[in-house]
């Protein structure tokens, strides 16, 4: 059980995550513009998958992922505090493949 | 510094029961983003649900809290209401809820317009109890209590708010958490009975047996079934059948807030004016 | 103690009682014989700027009366046996959320629509178990035209000192009658209130339902920086839901005890006529309340003229039972009488009570009252 939802920020990072709380739902993945996340498998886990920020670098600070998710898993820094990246072409290929991947990380398998 | 739902949650009470993916978590956040916009003081609000997956939902925020029986939301939230009519009064009940059992007490709250917000989570099934039908499930679907098939007609919740008198009423859905919290914070404000119908997936008890197993697949039947309300109005009335129009459906803030009117009867009887009469109101029907 | 003389009637002397013993909302529907209690209460909270609704059907009555007692204040309904039916699910939930509240019966003749305008004292077994699952009901039931004040007063001490839905009994003889009145005065009751316990700490160590195991919750008003949960499922400290198995046995074990171990602060009882009775042979005692016993103080007197030692023992607090007195006097006295408008429902406790199956009983079930003359008849036919 988490001790509390919120990971304070980390600091340098676009988008960090709590893993005690995701429960493998897909939605950030799907929602993300930008093809910063996949799901791993985890056999520890819920549906034995487990969020992973793949390339957060490729982050655009859309809050999407955020404010999408259920369970207070991910978060997304402030705009005052990190220099996000612009949405590239190759950042929404790169997406396309993780949704047609069945939102798995595109080094896993697609199928939880 | 991302969002702090920190404060607003009973962090003891974390992770959620909620299944993965459901909507409830998504509407709780938009709610509280909503609060925190507005700077209301988390003691002046009083947050009562129903039984069900929304149920659960006053648990798991920081207010006042009040876990109520089944349908009855609206009815308790009125007796806090009349004793505290400058709070806060939030209702949150599923489709069952607040449109079944509770369905009587809905009607009324609306039609008394009392300032209380009512967020009906309607995913269209009776999860927590698993998968029975709903006023709101769709003819032909699965449920466990109609396995041959649900012949129940639905009905429009929105319209019903409209009719019973409900002076803002809207419906928007859990793919969008921006409009959400929007719809949140001006319902929050509206002076009178808000009737709020948010659609919500439950894809493990209403899409596992009717095609739409995970979150993703029930989340893009919802997209299919709305469309905003200006785009609504502009269809036939066989496009609109299987449509459900989005945003806000009904603004009134002319229309008096119920314990506003009963301020009149309280001065009426201390004699600081005449009783109410019949001149009092436009509408003598 | 000041007194008044009021002219009234059973169910305007329990609304009185309600704005004078600080009740500030009522939650109520129409139903026969209780609307009285509504029409002059809807008057009386206004003036005092409390807040009176009719509900759109009894549940929602009832549920408004406890959602303004969960928010802190003194609450109250009226209604009769069908109300008390359909009221019965939630009034479990405040039996389980330790909501104070006092719900007045005017009970006319049953079951389902029975006789609406017709008495009867048929709702007394329900009103010891109204709603399902196990809890104490504490019920009081008023046996004249004072009693209808001075009982439902009572009643808003007893449910903040036991934080539960206290049943105040009028049967619809009672609830009807119109005379005088010898009450105290509003001053005197609202000195006397006792409101409910009120944590005064700091909010973080606060814990609404941690409590000695025979004392009841200590729920704070909302909206004054005390925030909780108030839930029926089976709860934690906070009032959180929970199943953990030493926390659910504990609840329902202090829900049991909080009423069953202080029932000396709860029981209330008339002994009339009987302080000259020994156990002597051919000794009376009739057992009877509400409405009835003022027929049976009547016959009394007619069967002590006639050389018959009779006397009444009334219980004001119907449930919890007056176990011990009523035993005081089953004991001592071979010839007991019961008298009701239903068939056996006290007469059952007292047998239970008594540990006797041979209590004598007088039963009228079809809305009309019993007399004096019917009482005195009983007596001299099987005694």
């Amino acid at each position: 059980m988490a001790a509390a939802a919120m990971i304070p920020y980390p600091g340098d990072v676009s988008v960090w995550i709590n893993k005690d709380n995701c429960k493998a739902c897909d939605i950030c993945v799907s929602v993300c513009p930008s093809g910063v996340l996949g799901m791993r498998y985890d056999s520890t886990s819920t549906l034995g998958a487990m969020i992973s920020v793949d390339n957060p670098e490729a982050c655009i600070g859309c809050n999407d992922c955020e404010l999408n998710c259920p369970d207070f898993a991910i978060y997304v820094a402030d705009k005052k505090e990190y220099k996000f990246a612009k949405l590239t072409d190759e950042a929404k290929e790169r997406q396309e493949k993780i949704v047609a991947n069945n939102f798995m990380s595109l080094d896993q398998q697609g199928v939880k | 510094m991302a969002f702090n739902y920190d404060k607003y949650l009973r962090l003891e009470k974390m992770p959620t029961l909620w299944c993965w993916g459901c909507g409830d978590g998504v509407i709780l956040k938009a709610f509280v983003r909503a609060v925190e916009k507005l700077g209301i003081d988390q003691n002046d609000v009083c947050v009562v649900s129903g039984i069900g997956c929304s149920g659960r939902f006053s648990s798991y925020v920081d207010f006042n809290t009040v876990h109520t029986t089944h349908g009855r939301t609206v009815a308790f939230a009125t007796g806090v209401k009349a004793m505290y009519p400058d709070k806060y009064v939030v209702c949150v009940a599923g489709d069952g809820d607040a449109l079944a059992i509770g369905g009587n007490h809905t009607i009324h709250g609306a039609r008394r317009n009392i300032d209380i917000t009512l967020i009906i989570i309607n995913n269209f099934i009776y999860g927590l109890t698993n998968s029975q039908t709903s006023p709101t499930t769709p003819q032909g679907m699965w449920t466990v209590s109609q396995k041959a098939g649900n012949i129940d007609p639905t009905f429009d919740a929105c319209e019903m708010g409209i009719a019973s008198g409900a002076s803002f009423v809207a419906r928007e859905t859990m793919l969008d958490p921006k409009k959400l919290e929007k719809i949140f914070t001006k319902a929050l404000q509206h002076r009178g009975f808000s009737f709020l119908d948010i659609l919500s997936n439950c894809h493990i008890n209403l899409g596992r047996k009717n095609k739409m197993a995970s979150a993703m697949e029930n989340l893009e039947w919802i997209d299919k079934i709305t469309v905003s309300k200006k785009k609504y109005d502009a269809l036939s009335e066989e496009e609109q059948l299987n449509l459900f129009p989005t945003g806000i459906l009904k603004e009134d803030k002319e229309v008096r807030e119920y314990m506003d009117m009963y301020q009149d009867i309280i001065d009426a009887h201390q004699g600081k004016r005449g009783k109410v009469t019949q001149d009092d109101f436009k509408k003598k029907i | 103690m000041e007194m008044r003389d009021v002219i009234s009637s059973g169910n305007e002397l329990a609304a009185l009682a309600g704005a004078d013993a600080g009740c500030r909302f009522f939650g109520g529907y129409p139903i026969t014989p209780s609307s009285e209690v509504m029409h002059e209460i809807s008057d009386l909270l206004p003036k005092v700027g409390g807040v009176c609704i009719q509900m759109e059907d009894e549940i929602a009555g009832v549920a408004a009366a406890i959602g303004a007692g969960m928010a802190g204040m003194r609450t109250m309904t009226a209604t009769s046996g069908p109300g008390i039916s359909l009221k019965a699910e939630n009034l479990g939930l405040a039996q389980m959320a330790e909501v104070p509240l006092v719900v007045v019966n005017v009970m006319r003749g049953g079951p389902s629509t029975g006789l609406p305008t017709r008495v009867s004292q048929g709702d007394v077994r329900q009103a010891k178990n109204p709603s399902h699952g196990d809890y104490r009901s504490i019920t009081l039931c008023a046996g004249n035209l004072s009693e209808c004040y001075t009982e439902t007063v009572r009643a808003f001490n007893l449910a903040d000192r036991f934080m539960q839905p206290i049943f105040v009994l009028l049967d619809e003889t009672i609830g009807h009658m119109h005379g005088k009145a010898v009450l105290p005065t509003a001053e005197e009751v609202k000195k006397a209130i006792v409101p409910r316990k009120k944590f005064e700490g700091s909010p973080e160590d606060y814990l609404p339902y941690q409590c000695e195991h025979d004392q009841p919750a200590v729920l704070n008003p909302m909206f004054e920086g005390y925030r909780y949960h108030f839930t029926g499922l089976h709860h934690d400290a906070k009032g959180f839901p929970t199943e953990e198995i030493e926390t659910c046995r504990k609840l329902i074990q202090r829900l049991e005890d909080k009423i069953m171990l202080h029932t000396d602060e709860i029981e209330l009882n008339e002994e009339f006529m009987l302080d000259d009775m020994n156990g002597e042979e051919g000794e009376v005692l009739i057992i009877a309340y509400g409405s009835v016993a003022l027929s049976a103080k009547e016959s009394i007197r007619h069967l002590r003229k006639a050389g018959i030692k009779a006397g009444l023992f009334r219980p004001i607090t119907l449930w919890p039972s007056p176990a011990d007195s009523i035993k005081k006097y089953t004991d001592m006295i071979k010839n007991v009488l019961c008298v009701e408008l239903n068939i056996r429902q006290y007469t059952e406790e007292v047998e239970r009570v008594a540990s006797r199956l041979d209590i004598e009983g007088l039963y009228k079930v079809n809305g009309r009252a019993i007399s004096p003359h019917e009482i005195v008849s009983k007596v001299k036919e099987v005694f």
